[in-house]
This record gives structure tokens, C-alpha cells and sequence, in this order.
């Protein structure tokens, strides 16, 4: 489709006038937009093999499709360089996957926002965060990938706050909830690797996520104390479900499980084993279910699941644990899945290649 | 200054209304429950009202194994063909 044919809106040539004209739209988040001018939006798009008009992903339910074009007036608009945008690509690609199912974890009471994380040599290529303020503000490539995340549900999705996105509170990270994985001090195999794909290949993993959850722990110095605290984050009565879980060790923690020669399997099944409270406290707070007891204890579940106890997850694999963070302090993260659980299971697709194309 | 538009720029999926049912009396009925807590309560409340109201005919509880997806076509397609009309919701 040659550029002459997307629509294009005249505004004064006046900065501030543009950005106005952007609210009166209603293309924002609340917060000021970068105009997306011409110019700029074909400089992004040029960073992208596929022609504009291709299709990234489609709504389940209205069918509305995001193309690289769209795509990258979005990212430009959340102040997005053209180097970034091969990361917003894949996670669309990933996002778009059935069992990501997008459509409801973007539309739910539930308010869940896709937590981006990115493994790999691209993450220090374009300038990515993994280390000190990991989750907060003062890097571009983070704040602005996860917010054109939110833009693009937002304009081309039609996810509209109290009309079609009808979140109870929401959280922070639906403003933008994107991190990278931090490679440097990191014991274990990257996420990139540990998903299998060739050497050099980064991948961004998608978690259609709830608010995030501190696990401060400065007298634990060992992996069980560490872990320990973890699990009890991971299994109090307001988040445990069936659902996935993302945890990021801060380097002070991962340096005692680390120590002790822990591997990336060791903790899943720790935490796996010990992230649970008893049918009966499940009873008691009135969210105790047959059908997801049954769910968990049936003939294929997992050895470490114990009679009479309700896990988070279904298996340790449901647990994605990795490190970020700065070097100083014990403080962990929990971030917990959306809601109730298996709506949405996590997905990741690598960057700027495509592994199963030819 | 010449902005793009950020809206979907791709075809819109068209939609249909199924034609409304001229007559309640008397019809068969199905309840989709989505799983969630009190989902098959709550429809099975809605349905007693319309046997009460209208001398309908509860015939099939169909169920969604993911409350946020659509149903399966199989599902749907049962129910199309078991049932005159079909009562959803939420659940909690």
C-alpha cells in the first residue's frame, strides 16, 4: 500500500498544537504524545523487513489488525526510536499467539497489563535497562516499548478504559511494564537460550501481568530463606490461582542462590513446592474450587503437588525466574498473571528474525 | 504538519445481529456458563424466570473452559442446532 493512501491528519505547524490535537483524538494515555509525523514514522518503518501494510496481529473478537504501519505511528508517538521497533514487532507477534489471548486479559475487571521482558544482545544494543531501577522510570528504550504496547491497544485495538478495557483499578504498568533481562552477573542461561533459540538471537517473552510485588528479604542468606519469602509473595490469599508466575531475583539474592549452586530448576521447583496454602485457608477466604483442585491433582499432575494443598501454577515450569535489578539490595519481585489464572499463558518470539520462516 | 492516523488502517470485521426471536412462549433454551464463580447459578436463576415467565424450556447447559475467550465453534454450533436461543454472562 503506497504511504499516499494511510490517512493523514493537516495540523498547524506548531508542536504544542499538534500534541493538542493528538488529546482532542483521544490517541493518548493521559500523557503527552510525540506527533506522529511523516517523516519520522517512515524512518521507524524502515527498520522493518515486511511491507507496511502486513498484518502483525488481529482481534479474536472484532478483527481489527495491527500492520507494521499502524505499528509504527504508535511507536513513534510513545517517542519510540526506530531501532526499538523490531522489539514492538515481535511482541505483537507474540501477543498474537490464541493462548496469549490478548483480547481478554486487555478487556477484563481483572486489569492486567502485557509485561514485556527482553533477553539477549539486543537489550544492551538499543540501550535497554536491566539493571538499577529496573521496573521504574529513566530509560527511553523501556518506558517507550512498553508504552507503545499501551498505545497501540489503545488506538488500533479499541481497548478503551470503561468501554471495552474495563480493568476494576488497573495498575501502574498499564502505562508501560517493560524490562530486560539482565545478562551481566547472571549464573543462569538466558531466557533467550533457555527458550531455545540460537546463539546471538535475543527474544522478548509477553506475561499478561497483575501489579507488581516487592519481596524485601536483607537477613536471608540462604537459598530457602530467599526463596522462601518468594513463595510466601507468591502464595498469599489475594493472588494465588492456577496461573503463571514471573519472578525477578534482585543480583544481592542471586548471589546466595547462586553460592549454593542453585540452577534455574532448582528454584522453579522450590518455589513450586512451596508457593501453596491448604484447601481448608482456601475454604476460608472463599476461593477454594473443586474444578481447580481437581485441575491440579488430577492423574497427570506434577510429583511435587501435595494432597490437600493448592499450589500456584500447575507444574514449576509456570514460574519464569530470572535476574534484574541493581546491585544493591534485597529486593526481589513477584509479578503475578492476570486474574484467575490460565487465561493468558506467556509467550516469546525472537527479535528482528524470524527462526521458522524459511 | 501531516500526522498519520494511529487507528487500524486494515478492514473492519462486519458484524450480524442474529434475527431476534418474535415470540418467547413456548421456545427451548440453552445457558452458556463461562466457568466463572456462580456463573451456572446465577444463568440457571436467569432461566427459571423465562420457564416461569414464558413457558420456555431449559434443554442444554453448555460450558467455556476459558471465561475470556470465545466459545468453541463446536460449542456454538451444538447449541445452534439443540437450541431456539442461548442466555450468557458473567458470573461475579
Amino acid at each position: 500500500m503506497p504511504f499516499e493512501s494511510y490517512r493523514i491528519h493537516e495540523v498547524p505547524d506548531d508542536v504544542l498544537a499538534a500534541l493538542e490535537y493528538c488529546y482532542e483524538q483521544g490517541w493518548t494515555d493521559g500523557l503527552p504524545v510525540v506527533p506522529p509525523v511523516t517523516d519520522r514514522v517512515k524512518a521507524t518503518l524502515a527498520h522493518e523487513g515486511r511491507p507496511p501494510e502486513a498484518v502483525i496481529a488481529t482481534h479474536p473478537a472484532t478483527g481489527l489488525q495491527l500492520s507494521v504501519h499502524a505499528a509504527a505511528v504508535n511507536a513513534v508517538m510513545a517517542g519510540c526510536l526506530p531501532e526499538y521497533f523490531q522489539v514492538l514487532i515481535a511482541a505483537f507477534e507474540a501477543m498474537d499467539k490464541p493462548e496469549f489471548n490478548f483480547h481478554g486479559s486487555t478487556a477484563s475487571t481483572g486489569g492486567s497489563a502485557p509485561l514485556l521482558i527482553v533477553s539477549g544482545p539486543v537489550a544492551d544494543d538499543i540501550g535497554m535497562n536491566a539493571d538499577v531501577n529496573l521496573f521504574g522510570p529513566g530509560n527511553r528504550a523501556n518506558a517507550t516499548i512498553g508504552r507503545a504496547v499501551r498505545l497501540i491497544l489503545r488506538n488500533v485495538f479499541q481497548m478503551i478504559p470503561g468501554i471495552s478495557d474495563k480493568s476494576t483499578q488497573g495498575h501502574p504498568g498499564k502505562y508501560s511494564f517493560c524490562i530486560a533481562e539482565r545478562a551481566r552477573g547472571n549464573p543462569w542461561p538466558l531466557l533467550c537460550e533457555a527458550q531455545g533459540y540460537p546463539p546471538g538471537i535475543s527474544s522478548v517473552t509477553v506475561f499478561a501481568a497483575g501489579g507488581f510485588c516487592n519481596v524485601e528479604n536483607h537477613g536471608g542468606n540462604t537459598p530457602e530463606q530467599i526463596l522462601g519469602s518468594v513463595a510466601d509473595a507468591m502464595a498469599n490469599y489475594g493472588c494465588i490461582t492456577l496461573g503463571q508466575s514471573v519472578v525477578i531475583v534482585a543480583p544481592e539474592h542471586m548471589r546466595i542462590i547462586a553460592d549454593a549452586r542453585w540452577s534455574r530448576e532448582d528454584a522453579q521447583s522450590y518455589l513450586f513446592a512451596r508457593a501453596k496454602r491448604p484447601v481448608e485457608g482456601m475454604r476460608n477466604v472463599g476461593k477454594y474450587r473443586d474444578s481447580e483442585y481437581d485441575k491440579q491433582h488430577d492423574g497427570a499432575s506434577h510429583p511435587i503437588v501435595e494432597p490437600g494443598q493448592f499450589h500456584r501454577g500447575l507444574w514449576p515450569e509456570d514460574i519464569l525466574i530470572t535476574m534484574g535489578g541493581g546491585d544493591a539490595g534485597g529486593h526481589s519481585c513477584f509479578v503475578p498473571s492476570w486474574s484467575r489464572g490460565r487465561g493468558s499463558i506467556m509467550q516469546h518470539k525472537p527479535i528482528g528474525v524470524c527462526i521458522d520462516c524459511c | 504538519m501531516r500526522l498519520y492516523d494511529p487507528t487500524s488502517s486494515g478492514p473492519q470485521k462486519t458484524l450480524y445481529r442474529a434475527a431476534a426471536i418474535a415470540n418467547l412462549d413456548g421456545r427451548t433454551m440453552g445457558v452458556l456458563e463461562n466457568g466463572k464463580l456462580n456463573a451456572v447459578e446465577m444463568l440457571r436463576e436467569l432461566a427459571a424466570l423465562f420457564e416461569a415467565h414464558h413457558g420456555c424450556t431449559l434443554r442444554a447447559v453448555y460450558s467455556k473452559s476459558n471465561p475470556s475467550a470465545p466459545a468453541p465453534a463446536g460449542v456454538l454450533a451444538r447449541a445452534a442446532a439443540e437450541v431456539d436461543f442461548l442466555i450468557t454472562g458473567l458470573g461475579d
